[in-house]
C-alpha cells in the first residue's frame, strides 16, 4: 500500500510530502523523503497515536506515543496528516492503540496530592482560620453598632418571612406582652447580662426562635403554641439568651460571609450546579458549632435554675419536638440546625434531678396571656 | 508553497453538538469535575476544524493539567476570599450605620462591590494566563504558539484602563482597546518569530461613529423632551438611540478586530488580513438566538403542559417523587441542548466566518520559522477556571 502524507518534523515550519508505506511484516510505517535524514523513518504500529477530538473524520493527524511528560508542552512534536482515505482506513486497523491516551507515570499520585491539598486548604479555612478570625474580630465590634446590626438582620428576616407594612409579623397583644416581659424579667433577674434583650414574637406557624447580634431574640407563633407549659417556652428562650450573651451570632454571621462563593469555586456552574452550592453553604453556614449549642444548652439549665424554674421542661420540649420530627419529614429549621435532641433532654433531666425546689415561670392566667399574644 | 494562506473551518454542527452533550452529561455524573476535560475536549475539535493551507491547527493542552492547575488556584483563592469577605462584613458590620434599611441597602452594595474589586485584578490576571495557556497548547505544522510572562503588568495596565475609560465616560475605550492587545501581540510568539501590533491607537475612533450616533440620539432626544415637554418623541428617540447603540458597540468589536488583525506583523514579513463584517456578524447571532428561543420555548412548554396537567396531584400531595425527578431530567436536559445550541449555532458559526474572512500574506516566509522552547511557565489557567473568565470557548 503506498500513498502520500504530509510531514512535520516539529522543528522546522516546513512541510515535506512523504511516500507512505506499510510494513506489515515488521509491523511499521515507512515515511520516505529525500529531505529525511537518511531519506526515511519507520514510525512502529503500536508506537503511533491519533489526535483525540478531530474534527475532520477524512484524515488523521499522527504523532508517535510520547515519552511520559506530564506538562502536555514538553510531549514530542512530530506530526504526520494522512488525508488518503485507503490509507486512514489501513492504519485505523492495523494500529493497535491508535486511539489510546497514554497517561504518564505518576498521575494518580499528582492528583491525589493536589487534590488533598486543596480540600484541605478549604476545610482549614471553612472549619478552622475563618471561625477563629471571626471569634476575635467580633470582641472588637462596639456593642451599639451589634445592636444596629442586629436588628437590620431580624427586619430583613421579618420580610423574608412574609411581613409587610409597619408592624410586619411582630405580636402586639398587650396582655400576652406583659408575660412575656413578667418571663424576660424572671429569668433575667438573677442574671448579669452585657445585652439588653429585645425579645418578640413573630405571627409564624414555625416551630422556631432565633437569634440575632446585640440581644435580639426571635420567638415563632408556632412554637409557643406547640409548648405544653410555660417553663418550656422559657427554656429555649433561655438557650438563645445563651447565644446572645456567648455573641455566636456575631460570629457566626462573619464566619458566613467569609465562606459565602468558596464552595461555588469548587463545583462551578454546571446544570443544576448552582442549586446544590446554595443548599450545601445554607447548611455550613446557617448552623452554630456543636460547642456553641452544648454551651447555649448549660447557659439554658444554669438560668433557669437561678430563675427557681423546673429543668424538666426544657427535656419536655426536646422530647416533644423528637416526636414532632418523626412525625413531619420536613424538619423545621430550629431542628435541623439544632441535633441530638435524645442526647440534650436526657442531660436536662440530670440537670433537674439536683434541683431543690422550683415555681411554675408564669400563673395560668399569664401563660393563657402569652398564647394569645398574636391575636 | 503559496504565498497567500485564506483560513478555513471544517467543523459542522451535528459532531460538535454531540460532543458538548456527551461531555456536559459526564460533567453533570461527576459533580463538575469532568468540565476540564470536557472544555479541552471541545477546543481540541474547533481547533483541528480550522486550518490554513490545508494543514490543521491542534490544541495539545488536556484536561488534567486543566485540572491539576484549578486545584492550585482554589487553594490560593479560598485563603484570598475568604480572609478578604470575613474583614469586608467585620468593617460593614463595626462602621456602616445600618439603623435603617435604606442604609443596610445602601452598604450591602458597597460591601458587594469591594468584594468584585478584590477579584477584578485576579480576573484580569486569569485573563492573561488563560490566553498564554491557549497560546502555549496551540500548534499549526506541528510549531508551538507562545507569549511571555506578563500576568501581573496586564493586569496592573487593565486596571489602569478600565479606570480611564470609565472616567472619560467611554471616550479613551479605543486606548484601552489597542494598548492591551498590543501588550498581548507584542508578548506572543510562533515559533521563533515574534508577533508586532502596528497601527495607532487614533485610528480606532473610526470605529466608535455608529456608538456616538447612538448617544447622540438619546441626548437629542432628552433634550427635545426638556425642551417641548414631549415625552412621546423622547420615548421614540431612547428606543432608536438604544438600538443604534448595541449595534454600534458590535460595530466597533468588529471593527476594531479588522483593524488589529490587518496591523499586526509576524517575524518582520508575514502580514495578515482580515474583513468581518458587522452584518453578518450580527445575522449569525440573531438568527442563533431566535431558532435557540423558539425551540427552547417548545420544550419548556411541553414541560410546563406535564406539570399543569399533574397539578391537581401536585397540589393534593400526592405526586410521588418519581413524578419530580422525571420532571427535573427532561429540565436539566433542556438546559444542556440550549448549552450545545448555542455552542453549535452561534459560536461555531463566528468562528467559521472569522476564520474564513482571514488571510495569511507573504506566507512563503513561515518556512522559515523554527521550533521554539517549550514554555514550561505557562501552566494551566486554574483562576481562570474557577473564576470562570475566558468566554465561550
Ligand atoms: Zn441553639
Amino acid at each position: 500500500m503506498q500513498s502520500v502524507g504530509r510531514f512535520f518534523d516539529g522543528e522546522s515550519g516546513q512541510r515535506l510530502s512523504v511516500d507512505l508505506s506499510v510494513d506489515t511484516a515488521a509491523d511499521t510505517l515507512k515515511l520516505s523523503h529525500p529531505e529525511l535524514p537518511m531519506g526515511s523513518q519507520y514510525w512502529p504500529l503500536v508506537a503511533i497515536r491519533a489526535l483525540s477530538d478531530h474534527a475532520r473524520q477524512d484524515q488523521l493527524v499522527l504523532s508517535l506515543k510520547a515519552d511520559a511528560a506530564l506538562d502536555s508542552a514538553l510531549i514530542v512534536t512530530a506530526r504526520l496528516t494522512v488525508d488518503d482515505p485507503d490509507m486512514v482506513s489501513i492504519l485505523r486497523r492495523l494500529c493497535p492503540d491508535i486511539g489510546r491516551v497514554d497517561v504518564p507515570k505518576g498521575t494518580t499520585g499528582r492528583i491525589a496530592k493536589r487534590a488533598g491539598l486543596a480540600v484541605g486548604a478549604l476545610v482549614l479555612m471553612i472549619f478552622v482560620i475563618l471561625p477563629a478570625m471571626a471569634n476575635t474580630l467580633a470582641r472588637f465590634i462596639p456593642v451599639e453598632r451589634e445592636v444596629a446590626y442586629g436588628k437590620a438582620v431580624v427586619k430583613q428576616m421579618e420580610r423574608f418571612m412574609g411581613g409587610r407594612g409597619d408592624q410586619g409579623l411582630t405580636c402586639t397583644g398587650s396582655k400576652g406582652r406583659a408575660a412575656l416581659d413578667a418571663m424576660i424579667a424572671r429569668l433575667t433577674d438573677a442574671a448579669d447580662l452585657q445585652y439588653d434583650l429585645n425579645v418578640n414574637v413573630f405571627d409564624h406557624k414555625m416551630v422556631n426562635a432565633f437569634a440575632a447580634p446585640g440581644g435580639q431574640i426571635v420567638l415563632m407563633r408556632g412554637l409557643i403554641e406547640r409548648a405544653k407549659t410555660p417553663d418550656e417556652v422559657a427554656g429555649v428562650l433561655a438557650h438563645e439568651i445563651g447565644h446572645v450573651e456567648a455573641r455566636d451570632t456575631t460570629r457566626n454571621a462573619l464566619r458566613a460571609a467569609g465562606s459565602a462563593g468558596l464552595l461555588s469555586l469548587i463545583l462551578g456552574d454546571f446544570a443544576g450546579g448552582s442549586a446544590v452550592v446554595v443548599v450545601a453553604e445554607y447548611t455550613l453556614t446557617a448552623s452554630y458549632t456543636r460547642e456553641a449549642e452544648a454551651e447555649a444548652d448549660v447557659f439554658a439549665l444554669e438560668m433557669l435554675n437561678a430563675a427557681g424554674a423546673d429543668a424538666t421542661a426544657f427535656a419536655t420540649f426536646f422530647d416533644s419536638l423528637s416526636e414532632l420530627e418523626r412525625l413531619t419529614p420536613d424538619l423545621p429549621e430550629y431542628l435541623s440546625t439544632h441535633p441530638e435532641l435524645v442526647d440534650r433532654a436526657a442531660a436536662a433531666r440530670a440537670f433537674a434531678r439536683d434541683q431543690g425546689v422550683t415555681t411554675p415561670i408564669l400563673d395560668d392566667a399569664e401563660w393563657a396571656a402569652l398564647k394569645k399574644i398574636c391575636t | 508553497m503559496s504565498s497567500q494562506i485564506q483560513g478555513r473551518y471544517f467543523g459542522t454542527g451535528k459532531p460538535l453538538f454531540g460532543l458538548y452533550f456527551k461531555t456536559a452529561i459526564l460533567t453533570i455524573l461527576t459533580l463538575g469535575i469532568y468540565r476540564f476535560w470536557a472544555k479541552t475536549r471541545i477546543r481540541k475539535y474547533i481547533w483541528s476544524a480550522t486550518s490554513g493551507d490545508g494543514d490543521s491547527f491542534e490544541y495539545s493542552g488536556t484536561g488534567l493539567e486543566k485540572f491539576l492547575g484549578f486545584l492550585v488556584a482554589i487553594v490560593i483563592l479560598a485563603i484570598y476570599l475568604g480572609l478578604f469577605q470575613l474583614l469586608l462584613a467585620f468593617i460593614g458590620i463595626s462602621i456602616i450605620p445600618e439603623d435603617d434599611s435604606q442604609a443596610a441597602i445602601a452598604a450591602q452594595a458597597v460591601a458587594i462591590n469591594l468584594s468584585i474589586l478584590a477579584v477584578l485584578p485576579l480576573m484580569l490576571f486569569a485573563q492573561y494566563r488563560a490566553r498564554r495557556y491557549k497560546m502555549a497548547r496551540t500548534r499549526w505544522r506541528g510549531i508551538r504558539f507562545g507569549m511571555e510572562k506578563g500576568a501581573w503588568g496586564y493586569a496592573f495596565r487593565a486596571l489602569g484602563y478600565i479606570f480611564l475609560t470609565i472616567i472619560t465616560l467611554g471616550l479613551l475605550n479605543p486606548l484601552a482597546t489597542f494598548r492591551l492587545e498590543k501588550y498581548m501581540a507584542d508578548r506572543s510568539w510562533y515559533g521563533d518569530a515574534r508577533f508586532e501590533q502596528m497601527g495607532r491607537w487614533q485610528d480606532l475612533y473610526a470605529g466608535m461613529k455608529h456608538v456616538f450616533i447612538g448617544l447622540g440620539i438619546i441626548i437629542a432626544g432628552v433634550v427635545f423632551a426638556i425642551v417641548t415637554e414631549g415625552v412621546g418623541i423622547a420615548g421614540v428617540a431612547a428606543v432608536i438611540g438604544y438600538i443604534w447603540l448595541l449595534i454600534g458597540l458590535i460595530y466597533y468589536r468588529v471593527y476594531a478586530f479588522n483593524y488589529l488583525t490587518r496591523n499586526k506583523v509576524l517575524d518582520e514579513r508575514v502580514m495578515f488580513d482580515a474583513h468581518l463584517e458587522t452584518g453578518a456578524v450580527i445575522k449569525i447571532f440573531v438568527v442563533g438566538t431566535i431558532v435557540i428561543g423558539l425551540l427552547m420555548a417548545v420544550i419548556f412548554g411541553i414541560i410546563a403542559g406535564i406539570v399543569a396537567s399533574m397539578s391537581s396531584a401536585i397540589m393534593a400531595g400526592t405526586a410521588s417523587p418519581a413524578l419530580f425527578v422525571g420532571l427535573a431530567i427532561p429540565y436539566a436536559l433542556a438546559f444542556l441542548i440550549a448549552g450545545g445550541l448555542s455552542l453549535v449555532m452561534i459560536t461555531q458559526p463566528m468562528i467559521k466566518y472569522a476564520v474564513e474572512s482571514m488571510t495569511v500574506l507573504n506566507a512563503v516566509h513561515l518556512d522559515t520559522i523554527h521550533q521554539r522552547a517549550a514554555d514550561t511557565g505557562a501552566d494551566a489557567e486554574g483562576f481562570a477556571d474557577a473564576l470562570d473568565v475566558g468566554g465561550a470557548i
